[in-house]
């Protein structure tokens, strides 16, 4: 009885097997990702002063982007012209503030910052002609009125990183 | 050495927060809806500083152009992903150029610059 049983379940279980071919698709889309690696802190080296240098006390902000085709994208950066929060400010804020590459994954990339443009005088935008990684650092300045301190309280400015599709 | 190369490499990998869009050139298509046409995007957020997104659609000289999508803000979590439609009438088409995805940031309490990422794909 015990091996009747274990015959009919074996025959049950036994599953004809079919060869088929078994593919394995992918797709590599052209995509850009935008990877905020360090986020800037102003420093405050002069009573007038906020700055992100490190030699401010300051950090600056570190954006990574990552390019799955060529040729596809250019990045652009914004530095900030304005704080997004900060105590009333009765006097002027002189701006200023760079953009430059940083590390890149394929040496080609050096050629970014010699080609890269300014306009207006806060947004540089790359010309992402190479797949891969490319670091950008992005450097902030604000000098509060002539010779005046900032009043006490928390600054924040807003760096905009863009990936537009070419 | 090869174990602590390798272990680096997926530290630094994983390090950091990203905010992904596609596809890079959307295609319209007619939609359900009378002279209005569609298409369909997809949004990745591995920013864990960001939970909110705005979808944006710009002409050539970054004006925006009028549009429809399930949720203009929406909110994403962290490594999640979510596909949303936008809707834009026939006879406005022509001038819609980039759709964009752009971060929304809670404001901060500290000395700081806060990234706002935007991705932008361009209408084909």
């Amino acid at each position: 009885m015990l091996k009747k049983l274990a015959v009919i379940s074996s025959l049950i279980l036994t599953t004809p097997a079919f060869a088929v071919n078994s593919p394995i698709n992918g797709q590599v889309q052209a995509k850009c990702s935008i990877w905020t690696e360090t986020q800037g802190v102003y420093g405050n080296p002069l009573p007038n002063k906020l700055d992100t240098l490190p030699a401010s006390g300051g950090t600056k902000a570190s954006i990574r982007v990552d390019i799955a085709q060529a040729n596809f994208y250019k990045a652009r950066f914004t530095h900030p012209i304005t704080f997004s929060s900060s105590p009333t400010l009765n006097d002027t804020v002189a701006w200023t503030g760079s953009t430059v590459l940083g590390q890149v994954s394929v040496s080609g990339m050096s050629v970014y910052e010699a080609a890269k443009v300014i306009s207006p005088s806060n947004v540089t935008t790359f010309d992402m002609t190479l797949a891969g990684s490319t670091w950008f650092t992005v450097s902030s300045t604000a000098l509060y009125g002539y010779n005046k301190s900032f009043p006490a309280g928390s600054y924040v400015a807003q760096i905009v990183a863009e990936c537009i599709a070419k | 050495m090869k174990l602590l190369l390798s272990l680096m490499f997926v530290l630094w990998a994983n390090y950091g927060f990203a905010h992904e869009m596609t596809p890079a050139y959307p295609k319209f298509v007619t939609s359900y809806i009378d002279d209005v046409s569609s298409t369909k995007m997809k949004l990745f957020n591995r920013r864990e500083d960001v939970s909110y997104y705005e979808v944006e659609v710009f002409n050539n000289d970054w004006e925006p152009v009028p549009f429809a999508s399930t949720n203009r803000i929406f909110k994403l979590g962290y490594q999640k992903s979510t596909s949303f439609e936008v809707y834009i009438q026939t006879k406005d088409l022509k001038y819609a150029v980039y759709i964009c995805t752009v971060s929304k940031n809670f404001k901060q309490e500290k000395k700081v610059t806060i990234v706002a990422s935007r991705i932008c794909s361009k209408i084909d």
